[in-house]
């Protein structure tokens, strides 16, 4: 692999040149919130980001948006454009499923390096939870798996991580109780923040009596479904400071992409997918000259609780199939080893992709994490996943510039 | 038979001879002529190096492993409702590919990783039949 990123000095070079920051951020309300549109959130986080960043919704002329599980829309950044008032010059769909939030950060960095913006307002919302159709959902779940050679056979979105997570369980010998801990730090964070949907605490043995859905996964060892908003702004140090942002800002310091496989179909064995995750975790890491132990913070996808496992061990934090004991053991939690997820993550807080991770990482760089904030934080990194861990995505972030 | 109510396969033309084979009763599998090697779910192009249009359709053993397995017990749309739980598998052919797949006639909680299985074939309507596989009886 190490011919992977054969131009990570010369990217740590653009990244240093440039000082992209990510300069303001804004969450909507999470949870039920049945009387809103797909538009409307996207439209709330952007205002709030834009507020947060105390610019002036002029000054952005870079859209990047997602897309929406509910209103399909074929060009969906110029159409979020029209329905909030803006003419950006530069304006993207980055649609790579759980991969996306993280990599709107590099797009719009790499869009601001060649020149085609300098404050690109990168935003997602969705009523995936209020809005979404039953023939919606199916078609969602036919889109995760192979329409002709993997749908007919009833797999669904959840069976997919399953079966990656008994192939996991059968190599590593790891126990449900494992992928439990995950979910169980997770809540337990969420507890801490008031924009939370789930908040009760849970046990090992709440997720393991859950219902089971596919197994050895249950009700809880997957991610819940949410409506709201978020977004980020991302300009420059030099154009943060000539607009006036006052909010502490936070730098990109690395970024990179890894891709495994679409289909499950496809997949070789388990190192095809640490591969992936590992790929893309060395682009972020070599270009910002750190390795996983400089990590303060980390924000990884965790849609389900093998994913987190998976990129613990993928990006370096622990070695292969030792990711289990080491959250059973609480060293995910707040004040521990690694903090994961701060924020109570896709499994607790709320789900819209990894946009949550982003604004939270970018809070606690900030040190504006209030009752979760890790002390002392100064570098964080945040993966996204798409697919059934198949496509991948990591950017790293810092308080001070690179 | 018309009562089939679960997801159909959504046919793409290059992958024809497959679905006639299945309902022969035959599982066949592309092969690339110049690289020789089999290659799943079929394409019109090889996904090897060689990018070939020629391909070959071999009929396969049938037989292979289970790589990995999950008992559903919830399917992905609503004809799936009160049904009982059922294996979907990725099973890994003799000839080295690996397949999507349902593990039928054992019950879900036998089925283990490594589990030796033969492909038996399911007419779900008449013009679909889907290879499935079962525990090799012998």
């Amino acid at each position: 692999m190490a011919t992977y990123f054969p131009r990570a000095e010369e990217t740590r070079e653009i990244l240093k040149k440039q000082r992209v920051v990510i300069a303001g951020v804004g969450e909507t309300e999470q949870g039920k919130i049945p009387d809103k549109s797909s538009f409307q959130f996207l439209s709330e986080a952007s205002k709030l980001a834009i507020e947060d960043a105390g610019i002036k919704k002029s000054d952005v002329d870079g859209v990047i948006t997602a897309f929406s599980l509910v209103e399909h829309t074929f060009m969906h950044c110029t159409t979020f454009a029209d329905y909030f008032g803006i003419r950006p010059r530069f304006f993207s769909s980055v649609a790579v499923g759980g991969a996306t939030a993280v990599w709107m950060v590099a797009e719009a960095a790499m869009a601001i390096a060649s020149g085609q913006a300098d404050v690109v307002l990168c935003v997602r919302g969705d009523n995936t939870l209020s809005g979404i159709s039953s023939s919606g959902m199916v078609a969602l779940i036919r889109e995760m798996c192979h329409a002709e050679f993997e749908f007919p056979y009833g797999l669904t979105t959840p069976g997919g991580y399953a079966l990656v997570a008994q192939r996991y369980m059968h190599e590593f010998g790891a126990k449900p109780e494992h992928l439990a801990a995950v979910a169980v730090t997770a809540r337990k964070h969420a507890s801490m923040k008031e924009n939370a949907m789930h908040k009760k605490p849970l046990t090992v043995e709440d997720v393991l009596s859950s219902r089971v859905i596919a197994a050895p996964l249950h009700k809880y060892d997957c991610s819940i479904i949410s409506d709201g908003g978020a977004a980020f702004i991302v300009t420059t140090e030099e154009k943060a400071k000539s607009l006036g942002v006052t909010k502490p800002l936070v730098y990109l310091h690395g970024m990179g992409q890894g891709y495994s496989h679409q289909y499950l179909t496809s997949l070789t064995d388990l190192t095809q997918i640490y591969d992936a995750i590992g790929n893309s975790g060395k682009k972020a890491y070599e270009t910002a000259g750190v390795g996983p132990s400089d990590i303060d913070v980390a924000f990884l996808y965790d849609c389900f609780t093998i994913t987190a496992l998976l990129e613990l061990e993928g990006l370096g934090f622990v070695p292969r199939g030792e990711a289990g004991p080491f959250a059973l053991e609480g060293r995910l939690e707040l004040g521990k080893d690694l903090p994961l997820n701060t924020h109570g993550g896709l499994l607790s807080q709320a789900h819209l992709g990894a946009m949550h991770h982003v604004v939270e990482a970018t809070l606690q760089l900030r040190g504006e994490a209030g009752p979760r904030q890790v002390e002392g934080a100064t570098t964080a990194l945040v993966h996204g996943n798409g697919g059934i861990v198949s496509a991948h995505s990591t950017i790293i972030l810092n308080k001070e510039p690179l | 038979m018309s009562e089939y109510k679960k997801p159909l396969p959504e046919f793409r033309p290059e992958t024809k001879p497959y679905w006639e084979a299945a309902k022969r009763h035959e599982l066949v599998l592309p092969k690339s002529k110049t690289d020789n090697r089999f290659f799943f779910y079929p394409r019109a192009l090889s996904p090897f190096e060689d990018m070939t249009q020629e391909i070959d359709w071999e009929k396969a053993s049938g037989r292979g492993k289970v790589w990995t397995y999950s008992v559903h017990h919830m399917g992905p749309t609503p004809a799936y409702k009160g049904e009982p739980p059922y294996v979907v598998a990725l099973v890994e052919l003799d000839e080295g590919v690996k397949m999507m797949t349902n593990i039928v006639e054992c019950d879900p909680s036998e089925v283990k990783i490594g589990m030796e299985v033969e492909v038996v074939f399911d007419d779900v309507t008449e013009e679909v039949t889907l290879p499935k596989f079962r525990p090799v009886r012998s």
